[in-house]
């Protein structure tokens, strides 16, 4: 047993270092592809407006640049920026709290996880922001208002997800949990939690696209303070340079938690990946 | 919470009338039934019969994992309704028993937390476990970093640490390759001389069953019963060599073969006229 190890861990290692030489180099081929394709997607954008092509109101690419610079210098863009981000992410806290709960709880009693199906797929597809009329009625058009739209939305593929990570835990590992009777709560933190944690991860991702989605929207339509607001605000002046600038910066904003979120879920999940091979 | 423990105060873990079944009515399937079985302490039992007899359930039953539909399972003549505080189970999925966020350190302590064992206790009580089955040292390793003979290796040393005094072993070697199966089962021979625990394993390979055993009992369908039982009378010494050619070997692996070849109908009338 002992020499079998030692045979094959430094072979191991060779392979692995190899593999991650050959990832690097394709990481690097990637970063060129996109910037040549963003790069491109900006060449046509500036020729389309330049030619009259693009509808009328477009605004060049380089006055784009300008506006974006005059933002980032602003402190009512920071202001709203913080605002934003916040209730978006309030949003997704609140939404993990109660969607992992809830989806974990329903998912591992297998009756439970049928019957509740035509609630989640009714939930799922619900557009919330269509509760916005009434919400800005009861609340107002304020932070608050914002978060709930936010986790309401946000809750869906987060409990969806939990849900079907439950369901993830395999009955080896449930008879495991049953013959040394683990209790239930030391069960659901060290045995359920983590079998479903790949799944939960991936709907916490969604929820946080979809959650900077739905604070820019609430924001738009209701003018609560944040970036909705100021994009509004820019059309209203006719400024269309700034609207495009402040998309562009949300875009931004959500790659980077975006990407974020994946390397937290690359080192959280370490196991999970590599015990794929 | 002794050290690799040393069973003392042994149990008796008896089988009386036990019957299995599955549906109702018409529907009904029984499984196992009349089946009687009683295991003294520091006993080695292996419990041998065909592919799909029923091996599964009736370690299961064991276990207090699955009610039983008539008759029951009694340790110290105490009925077993729940899986019980010193019955280790080591099952024959071991790479899913094995929780792959946990290192094997952490896989082998778990149950101890279970109990409510202290952190710095249940580590350490888990090195000497992993110790004692030849696994010093790897305790930070994950399962995925292992072969499936290590894994199998943790997966009694889990059951170990929880301070069984009744090892349950459900086909422990079904997919490991043949030298590695060797092995295993002289640690596991090792094992329970060295900790006189009761070890109840259920396997279809006569020859496993033969070689391991201080008594095996042979399992016949269907509903499964006992068809048999055989005295091996090796004493505590076993060699894959030496054992295998002894006459006593031969002789009971003869006996089993034909008992479970011959089919039901032979099988009844041998338990007719003994």
């Amino acid at each position: 047993m002992k020499s079998r190890t030692q045979q094959t861990s430094p072979e191991r290692g060779r392979r692995s270092s190899r593999r991650q030489a050959a990832a690097r180099g394709s990481k690097a081929a990637v970063v060129v592809r996109r910037i040549v394709a963003i790069a491109l997607l900006l060449v046509l954008w500036q020729v389309a407006v330049l030619t009259g092509i693009a509808p009328g109101l477009t605004p060049r690419v380089d006055r784009v640049a300008l506006a974006l610079i005059e933002i980032l210098g602003r402190a009512d863009f920071w202001l709203a920026l913080l605002q934003t981000v916040s209730a978006a992410l309030t949003g997704v806290a609140i939404a993990t709290v109660v969607g992992v709960t809830i989806g974990l709880l329903v998912g591992s009693i297998p009756a439970a996880g049928r019957a509740v199906g035509l609630i989640l797929d009714f939930g799922r597809s619900f557009p919330t922001i269509a509760l916005l009329p009434v919400l800005i009625l009861v609340i107002g058009a304020n932070w608050r208002m914002e978060v709930l739209v936010v986790s309401l939305a946000a809750v869906w593929p987060i409990l969806v997800q939990s849900l079907y990570g439950a369901q993830q835990m395999t009955s080896a590992a449930s008879e495991m949990t049953r013959s040394y009777r683990i209790p239930p709560l030391l069960k659901f933190r060290r045995v359920l939690l983590p079998s479903a944690l790949p799944m939960i991860s991936t709907g916490i991702r969604i929820a946080v696209a979809i959650s900077i989605l739905v604070a820019v929207g609430v924001e738009v339509l209701s003018q609560t303070p944040g970036l909705g607001r100021l994009i509004t605000l820019a059309q209203g002046g006719g400024r269309w340079d700034l609207a495009f600038a402040y998309l562009f910066l949300i875009g931004c904003f959500g790659w980077g938690v975006t990407a974020l979120l994946a390397r937290a879920e690359g080192r959280l999940l370490r196991w999970n990946r590599l015990g794929e091979k | 919470m002794s050290e690799v423990s040393t069973a003392t105060a042994g149990r008796t873990l008896s089988v009386r009338g036990l019957g299995k079944s599955y549906g109702t009515g018409a529907d009904e399937n029984w499984i196992i039934r009349n089946l009687d079985l009683e295991v003294p302490p520091g006993e080695f039992v292996s419990i041998v019969g065909p592919s799909g007899v029923g091996k599964t359930t009736l370690l299961r039953s064991l276990s207090g994992l699955v009610p039983p539909t008539e008759g029951g399972v009694f340790i110290d003549g105490d009925e077993l309704r729940a899986p019980h505080p010193e019955i280790g189970v080591v099952f024959q999925d071991y790479s899913r028993s094995l929780l792959p966020w946990m290192t094997t350190v952490e896989n082998v302590a778990f149950p101890l937390q279970g109990k409510g064992v202290g952190k710095a206790e249940r580590l350490g009580i888990a090195e000497r476990n992993l110790a004692a089955v030849g696994l010093g040292g790897k305790g930070n390793l994950y399962a995925w970093e292992m072969s499936g003979g290590m894994q199998q290796r943790v997966a009694i040393a889990r059951a170990l640490a929880y301070d069984s005094k009744i090892l349950l072993m459900d086909e422990p070697f079904a997919s490991v390759d043949a030298q590695t199966r060797l092995d295993l089962e002289d640690l596991v021979v090792d094992l329970h001389t060295n900790l006189g625990v009761t070890i109840i394993l259920v396997t279809h390979d006569i020859d496993e069953a033969v070689y391991l055993a201080d008594r095996v009992v042979v399992i016949a369908e269907r509903p499964a019963h006992v068809v048999d039982e055989i005295h091996t009378g090796f004493g505590s010494h076993r060699d894959q060599v030496e054992t295998r050619s002894d006459p006593r070997f031969a002789e009971a692996r003869g006996r089993i073969l034909t008992l479970l070849r011959s089919g039901v109908a032979a099988i009844t009338q041998s338990v007719a006229q003994p």
